[in-house]
């Protein structure tokens, strides 16, 4: 009590002081939280647009890169030979301005554009693009199987270029639009430890020269990227073609959270969210300050079914079984609790929009039906193990999707349970063809739908008949080879054939293929969603 | 003194090699395989691509031919290329720690300096409102949860009021000053540009405060604490029977006793702060070594994993060593 009073009745002034000092720092801290946002001019008066996205960046050498992100830089950094609009579009000259193949659809010949340079200057040769694809086979990276097939890639003189193929391959010129076919600058790139040669795996030593530099003939070129951060592109000054750079300089964000997007946007931070939920349409429709469209995308969900893996059981050999799944979910309940009804279902492993596509019936929800072919093969009350990676891709949560379906199977007689992994986890049982049920993703890599044949069929060399464990359906097989020998209605006619033999094997589950919202700042046009390039730059715009 | 610094620092390599031995078998004896991120999920199934991948990262060797390798080549200052980034993870490291550095001193600085005031006040206060009022705001800010209040946060000054820097070390469309220290606030003074310190600055505020809560709370409560209890010691009476004014007692006396225990709290706390970022900058979107680490663990990422368990290492053996010397600098009873 004695010091309490010693306390309260004493001026204490070395003491206020100190207060003072401390308060005076903490307020100078106040001031700059509260004079915070510096004052940034509008993206129209620098040049400078910024997009938000969760960065998935695996790499920026092009030719090991896959990721929805490297699209985007690959596509603004690396031009093609080609470049497509949407799905089974026309194609576009791009780097090469004329291209023609041979009746056998086996020798592809382009010529190029002669005025055609890279971003240093120098002209873009069939050099270039030969030792391009031969560093994209060479590396046995994750892009590699654009190269699939390729027998040989000639460059007769410094404007042609012709690529043989071992089989006929009439989805080639589709192949070249993507943007990790992108052309290099072989001087460049092998003087910063690029190789091309046949052990290229082992001693190309590029991929950290290609994280600082580039060496394109695209619109950008690569200013800096700072994993976890952002990822800056300047125009490339030296851009050959008409069609010049709509920025001065383009900043791909990370923005891992979609709310935090949105308060972004809201706040001029950045001109283009790229991944908003749905639960925020409403209110991205209703701010003033932005535009917004929701378009629909080539992207999809799917189930993946491998009744050769060690813990599968017995009935996923049976067709019935397999097909009982497909009618067990309740699409549309699934579609509602993922992406807010905005989604679409899908009929095969053919997204909606690729050739093929059409006509194919799309999946219903019929829980009688699922237990009548069930009943049928004697499976009533299946149970299995669903195995899936916990995160949220497409705007479609995993668990969420899986606690749905979890329950339309419960009333079909189906006793699902889920087994939720970390992404590394999962893949690693992914990856050893360990887990009986499963989720997945894809995204197109090229405007044609061959790559689903190639990926998802049982046909022979395609990535899903390993992952099934189940035997190769040599129909499939015969009918991918057959579509690579034809072009137009015919081939559009096996490819559609081919995606009714998908959905009779029921191993790929298509659940949902969402659409997208494209919301920038109101003073952005040319929003847009690109079947190679994810965002398609050149269309993109400021309108002040 | 100087012996035992010397003697400290002399074992710290031991130390050190324990904690990289420990972190390296440790990531590696999970059964999830590092190929599953390295390669793309498209790839999973493609043996040439798994094939290609096992080789160029080394993980065809056996796990002691690895850990050799990692040793050797640690010994020469190379800490390994990350599978993730693609990047030496020394060049990631050095990159990613001055940011958490900032933000962790900063947020210490508003924890010891607003603590310290804070718990004086209290107990100048003792039992009365301002007292109660004191306590229950170090009770809220030790046990809040971190991701709450940094949503909440940015949510109202941010996105609502507008008034509060947002996520990020900078605003959009200004750039980085020159690389000095990696630390924007000190390296935007060093070359003057006042504009960008004060966006960097205003950048740290929200992040800071969040992470500064925690140990705020345990500071008010220590000095509040400690202060009572140097008030009623034998040598505060003294002191006012040699006519010492009361300011010059507390001063001179009781708040420097008082604040000898929170020392102790705070070296421990630096480490904490540094390696426990995590949740702060994730929501804030500040690309430091907490991130690092955690897509690092996501990945198994095991080149990456180990660097952040060494420079871990180094700051908690660091603080604790500067923590033992103040300790001995403030309070001469304390021999080393």
């Amino acid at each position: 009590m004695q010091h309490k009073t010693l306390f309260a009745h004493r001026p204490i002034r070395r003491g206020r002081r100190t207060l003072g000092a401390a308060a005076a720092a903490l307020a100078l801290m106040a001031l700059a939280a509260c004079s915070a946002p510096a004052a940034s001019s509008s993206g129209g008066d620098s040049g400078e647009i910024i997009l938000g996205r969760s960065m998935d960046v695996s790499t920026l050498d092009p030719e090991r890169s896959l990721c929805d992100s490297c699209q985007i830089y690959n596509g603004a950094v690396y031009d093609t030979l080609l470049a497509a609009t949407t799905a089974d579009g026309d194609l576009q000259p791009l780097l090469a301005q004329k291209w023609e193949a041979n009746d056998d659809n086996t020798e592809f010949t382009f010529h190029l554009d002669p005025d055609a340079v890279f971003s240093d200057g120098s002209p873009v040769e069939a050099k270039d693009v030969k030792w391009s694809f031969e560093r994209l086979a060479n590396l046995k990276g994750d892009p590699s199987y654009f190269m699939a097939g390729v027998k040989e890639v000639a460059a007769p003189d410094a404007a042609t270029v012709v690529v043989t193929t071992d089989a006929p391959n009439s989805a080639f010129f589709n192949v070249v639009t993507a943007g990790y076919t992108g052309i290099i600058n072989s001087d460049v790139a092998i003087e910063n430890g690029a190789t091309a040669d046949k052990d290229a795996a082992k001693t190309d030593k590029a991929e950290q020269w290609f994280l600082k530099n580039s060496a394109g003939a695209g619109q950008y070129v690569l200013t800096s990227y700072e994993e976890g951060s952002q990822l800056v592109l300047s125009e490339n000054k030296n851009y050959w073609g008409d069609d010049k750079p709509n920025f001065k300089k383009v900043v791909i964000k990370d923005v891992p959270d979609a709310s935090t997007q949105l308060q972004q946007l809201q706040q001029g931070d950045i001109d283009v969210a790229m991944q908003l939920s749905f639960d925020t349409l409403d209110q991205v429709k209703s701010d003033e300050s932005l535009t917004s469209e929701v378009v629909p995308t080539y992207n999809y969900v799917y189930l993946g079914i491998s009744p050769g893996a060690a813990d599968a059981p017995k009935a996923l050999d049976d067709k019935r079984v397999r097909e009982a799944l497909r009618k067990a979910i309740d699409y549309d309940t699934v579609i509602d609790a993922t992406v807010a009804g905005q989604g679409s279902k899908q009929a095969s492993a053919i997204p909606n929009g690729f050739e093929g596509s059409d006509g194919l019936d799309v999946p219903t929800y019929d829980p009688e039906g699922a237990k009548a072919l069930l009943a049928e093969a004697g499976a009533s009350n299946l149970k299995l193990e669903a195995t899936y990676p916990t995160f949220t891709i497409y705007g479609v949560n995993f668990s969420t999707m899986f606690q749905s379906i979890q329950q339309s199977m419960k009333k079909a007689g189906i006793e699902l349970t889920l087994n939720p992994l970390d992404y590394t986890a999962w893949g690693t049982k992914f990856g050893a063809g360990e887990l009986p049920l499963t989720a997945v993703y894809f995204a197109p890599d090229h405007p044609d739908a061959v790559q689903y044949f190639q990926y998802f069929s049982l046909a022979k060399g395609a990535s899903w008949l390993g992952y099934s464990g189940l035997s190769e359906n040599t129909r499939e097989t015969k009918g991918v080879a057959k579509a690579l020998t034809e072009t137009g209605d015919a081939r559009a006619a096996t490819y559609s054939e081919l995606g009714q033999d998908m959905i009779d094997d029921a191993i790929i589950l298509p659940v949902v293929n969402p659409q997208v919202i494209l919301a920038g700042g109101s003073n952005v046009s040319g929003n847009n969603y690109h079947v190679t390039r994810n965002i398609d730059l050149r269309q993109l715009k400021f309108t002040d | 003194m100087l012996r035992y610094t010397l003697k400290r620092l002399a074992i710290m390599p031991l130390l050190l090699w324990g904690i990289v031995t420990i972190a390296f078998f440790l990531s590696h004896s999970i059964s999830s395989n590092p190929l599953a991120s390295i390669v793309g999920t498209r790839n999973l199934g493609n043996a040439d691509v798994v094939a290609a991948a096992t080789q160029r990262w080394g993980l065809d060797k056996s796990l002691l031919q690895q850990y050799f390798i990692y040793i050797g080549n640690l010994l020469h200052g190379d800490l390994g290329t990350s599978f993730r980034t693609k990047e030496p993870v020394a060049s990631d490291l050095s990159s990613r720690l001055p940011a958490t550095l900032e933000l962790a001193l900063f947020a210490l600085i508003i924890a010891v300096v607003l603590g310290i005031v804070l718990g004086v006040v209290a107990a100048r206060n003792n039992g009365r409102l301002l007292d109660g009022a004191l306590r229950t705001v170090a009770l809220v800010g030790s046990s809040t949860p971190v991701f709450w209040v940094a949503l909440l946060l940015l949510f109202v000054f941010y996105a609502r009021l507008g008034i509060a820097a947002g996520p990020g070390r900078l605003s959009s469309r200004v750039d980085p000053p020159p690389h000095f220290t990696g630390m924007y606030t000190v390296d935007s003074l060093l070359v003057g540009n006042f504009p960008l310190f004060s966006d960097a600055l205003s950048h740290l505020i929200l992040p800071s405060i969040v992470m500064a809560l925690p140990l705020l709370g345990t500071v008010i409560r220590m000095v509040r604490a400690q202060v009572l209890e140097e008030q009623s010691s034998d040598f505060v009476r003294t002191a006012r029977a040699k006519g010492m004014t009361p300011s010059q007692v507390t001063n001179r006396h009781v708040v420097k006793n008082a604040i000898t225990p929170v020392i102790t709290v705070v070296g421990i706390s630096v480490g904490m702060l540094i390696m426990g970022a995590v949740m702060v900058e994730t929501i804030f979107t500040w690309n430091g070594i907490g991130t690092y680490a955690v897509e690092a663990s996501r990945s198994l990422d095991f080149p990456a994993i180990t660097g952040v368990c060494l420079v871990g290492g180094v700051i908690f053996l660091v603080s604790n060593l500067v923590t033992d010397i103040a300790y001995a600098i403030i309070d001469p009873r304390v021999r080393l």
